[in-house]
């Protein structure tokens, strides 16, 4: 079939994606301002040490053999230490610390605008120029119009306020699961993983799931996915209200009204189908633009998580744990990218097919 | 006309399937009223193509979704049109599932007697805009189905079934009677569509899903309006595919529409209109998007399923050589109205409106560039009320007469009750001068009956 062939033809571009990231990041970390060594010993490093130091590192290899060996340890998920943030801690630890709160955040911050911003574009969409329309285009402008960092400190105002029974006697802190602050980083401990040895491998087994503590870790991160959410759920607000419209109106629903198919499935099966193939990239290209609010958002909210710590080592010049994150984001937009032409190849059979 | 005169004309094979009188649907922007469709009665017989012809913007489209009940706002049909669906099997299915939307009308000839109606002024129109001369003409269906019904109090708004020979109670027996399409509403609108009346659009590009398969969208009408599902719906859409001329129809059925060529997919469109099994099918310019030889092929096709399934058909386009092949009866529709009528050997052989002459002379192949170049100018947008030959502007047998006076729709001469043009130099038995003044009657009596 040929969409499955088209399918796989993007899945196998994705393969020269990641190599020019690995030889970008590569250029950065060896040409880059930042001298590795000075970086490590501190700039008045004397010569013979820095020499030990630069052996060491293998600095002093030919070019093209540092470039195989960052290549094959990348690929192999050996990702070198940390020089300043977490000074000689595996990347690879740091990264198994901090990237489930962030993943737990970006899952939220994706969820939430889909099931809110789609649906409200939806109706908004099927009843054009109406007062819900209306309400809904303009609360969607509003919140799209609000700057994320504002929006975090107004949510966390907010909120703090209730504390101990504000506002009609509401209080974020005991409402539902209790917590004890609004902020932080959700530890994640919900699911309870036993393992079973089988002699060659080791099986994960989900065991058990903490409900009380899901609770709060959904509790933790709703507002900050919310406010990192926002501009998503109003651009798929957007866009789902001109796709709905545009649908509705096109020839093919005309057709399905003419043959006598109820309203329900006309609207179900004719029109929600096609109006979600412009949503697509909308949905996919929002999740890319997560990864850099969460830095923001992250830090507002002191989530120990991958936005946080990119940012550190950023500002601090940590290029192995930078690089290295970098190489992680780079392998979670080629996975969004191959989710978005799978969603595609899945909704529309046009998709591959030119004539 | 009374109503036993009626029920005794519509059980011969000649009774019209589809009544149309005095249809008007207009379309309310802030700026105007569009007056699309104003005034136009025909009748559709089963077995039969009714044609209709015109240019673009002449109120054709507007028609076809006016008798399938798919103008969207700012368009309505207006008061004292009238769209009656007499199939007798139809009827009789509507008024057992809608017992409550059913009225007998036989019951209510006795207590109200039209004449007196229009003497006493409790209609607010004349029998001129029923079509005829005289109030005893007018039977009482007239005028419920025209939706005067109402402001008299005899029928309620949610009434669409009316019952002239029978009685409701007996849903099996009934005679006589017919679904007043313009009346209806919800369930027994959507009803109408697809089973009774199916409609092929003009641009087969676009008139499919294109993602579901062909297949899918023929068995999705085939469970809707002849309960088949599963392997039989799959096997009957195989079968349907073929009785259209689709070649390997087995494979075909499983692929998209954007694996059809254009022909072929027009060819699927049809076959998903025939799973709706219908009365009537109309065909909105459905050869217009696909080239000279595929617009042949389609032509054939259709003549052939008509004669094998006896279908009742109206036929929209603005190419005359279309008409030549396909139609009947024709008529010839211009901003809003029909401006001739007549069976189609008649309308060739004798055709009596100037917009006709000029229609017919601008047939492909019988001069050379492009359509309708003989005709200057545009089809104007009908935003008043006519109170002059809309064609005038571009007429070149125009009178002064014609800027003042509005033709209406008369016999060309006496022998031919059936072919009828809108012109002030028809009746051709009468002198120029009698005809106007003929027509200038016709009016005066009319335009009290006009609506806004
Ligand atoms: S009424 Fe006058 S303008 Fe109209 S078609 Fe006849 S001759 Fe031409």
């Amino acid at each position: 079939m040929s969409r499955w062939r088209y399918f796989f033809k993007r899945l196998l571009l994705s393969v020269p994606v990641l190599f020019l990231t690995m030889t970008f990041i590569f250029v950065l970390l060896r040409m880059g301002p930042v001298d590795p060594v000075a970086a490590r010993l501190g700039p008045q490093a004397t010569g013979a040490e820095a020499e030990r130091m630069r052996e060491r590192l293998g600095l002093n290899d030919p070019l093209w053999e540092q470039y195989l060996d960052f290549v094959t340890s990348f690929l192999t998920f050996d990702l070198g230490q940390s020089w300043v943030v977490f000074s000689g801690t595996d990347v690879t630890t740091i990264v198994a610390i901090t990237g489930p709160p962030t993943l737990w955040l970006g899952f939220w911050a994706i969820l939430l605008p889909l099931f809110i911003g789609i649906p409200l574009g939806f109706y908004a969409g099927l009843r054009p120029n109406s007062g819900g329309d209306y309400l809904a285009s303009v609360s969607g402008i509003l919140w799209q119009a609000m700057p994320n960092f504002w929006l975090c400190i107004m949510i966390l105002a907010v909120l703090r306020q209730t504390h101990g029974g504000g506002w009609l006697g509401f209080d974020w802190y005991t409402f539902g699961p209790e917590i004890r602050s609004i902020t932080g980083t959700p530890d994640l401990a919900f699911l309870s993983i036993n393992s079973i040895e089988t002699g060659l491998i080791t099986v994960p087994l989900l065991t058990g799931v903490d409900w009380g503590a899901l609770a709060v870790d959904i509790k933790l991160i709703l507002p900050p996915a919310l406010v990192l959410g926002s501009a998503s759920m109003a651009a798929e607000l957007r866009i789902g209200r001109t796709a709905i419209l545009e649908t509705i109106n096109s020839n093919y629903v005309v057709t399905a009204k003419a043959k006598g198919l109820k309203d329900r499935v006309i609207i179900w099966k004719h029109v929600f189908r096609n109006a979600m193939i412009p949503l697509v990239p909308v949905i996919t290209n929002e999740a890319f633009l997560l990864i850099g609010g969460s830095v923001i958002v992250e830090s507002i909210f002191n989530i120990n998580g991958l936005g946080n710590a990119f940012f550190q080592a950023m500002t601090q010049g940590d290029l192995p744990l930078a690089g290295a994150l970098l190489f992680i984001f780079t392998l979670i937009i080629i996975f969004l990218n191959i989710l978005q032409d799978l969603l595609y190849t899945l909704i529309d059979p046009r998709v591959g097919y030119d004539r | 006309m009374s109503l036993h005169e009626h029920a005794e004309r519509t059980t011969t094979r000649d009774a019209p399937i589809i009544e149309v009188r005095n249809l008007q649907t207009a379309f309310f922007t802030e700026k105007e009223t569009i007056r699309a469709v104003d005034g136009i009665s025909f009748d559709i017989r089963p077995g039969e193509t009714v044609g209709i012809v015109g240019e673009s913007g002449s109120g054709k489209s507007v028609t076809a979704r006016s008798l399938m009940r798919l103008v969207d706002a700012p368009g309505r049909i207006l008061e004292g049109s009238s769209v009656r669906f007499t199939h007798l099997e139809t009827v009789r299915e509507y008024a057992s599932t809608f017992a409550g939307r059913t009225v007998d009308l036989s019951a209510l000839e006795e207590t109200y007697d039209p004449v007196d109606l229009f003497e006493r002024n409790e209609i607010d129109a004349t029998p001129a805009a029923f079509g005829y001369e005289h109030a005893h003409e007018v039977s009482l269906a007239d005028i419920v189905a025209a939706g005067y019904g109402d402001e008299l109090g005899i029928v309620d708004e949610g009434d669409c079934i009316f019952i002239t020979d029978g009685t409701p109670d007996s849903p099996d027996a009934i005679a006589d009677g017919f679904i007043e399409i313009t009346r209806l509403s919800g369930e027994a609108q959507r009803r109408i569509r697809g089973g009774r009346i199916a409609m092929v659009f003009q641009d087969p590009l676009t008139s499919l899903n294109p993602v579901y398969t062909v297949g899918n969208q023929i068995k999705e009408a085939l469970r809707l309006h002849q309960g088949i599902k599963g392997d039989a719906a799959t096997r009957e859409a195989t079968a349907l595919l073929e009785a259209v001329g689709i070649p390997d129809a087995r494979r075909r059925v499983n692929e998209y529409p954007h694996q059809f060529s254009g022909g072929m997919r027009q060819r699927a469109v049809i076959a998903m209109a025939l799973a709706c099994d219908p009365e009537l099918l109309i065909c909105d310019e459905p050869t217009t998007a696909l080239d000279v030889t595929i617009q042949a092929q389609i032509l054939d096709l259709l003549a052939e399923l008509q004669e094998t399934r006896d279908l009742a058909m109206m036929f929209i386009t603005h190419d005359m050589g279309v008409i030549a092949e396909i139609a009947d009866r024709v008529n010839v529709m211009y901003a809003g109205e029909v401006v001739e009528t007549a069976d189609v050997n008649t309308l060739f052989a004798d055709p009596s409106h100037p917009y006709t002459r000029g229609l017919l002379r601008s047939i492909p192949g019988q001069q050379t560039g492009d359509r309708l170049e003989t005709i200057e100018g545009n089809v104007p947008t009908p935003n008043e009320p006519a109170t002059s030959c809309r064609f005038a502007p571009r007429c070149p047998e125009a009178i002064d007469e014609c800027e003042t006076v509005h033709p209406v729709s008369v016999p060309v001469d006496e022998d031919e009750p059936d072919h009828t043009a809108a012109c002030l130099h028809c009746p051709t038995q009468l002198s120029t001068d009698q005809a106007v003044e003929m027509h200038r009657r016709r009016n005066a009596t009319r335009n009290g009956g006009d609506l806004e």
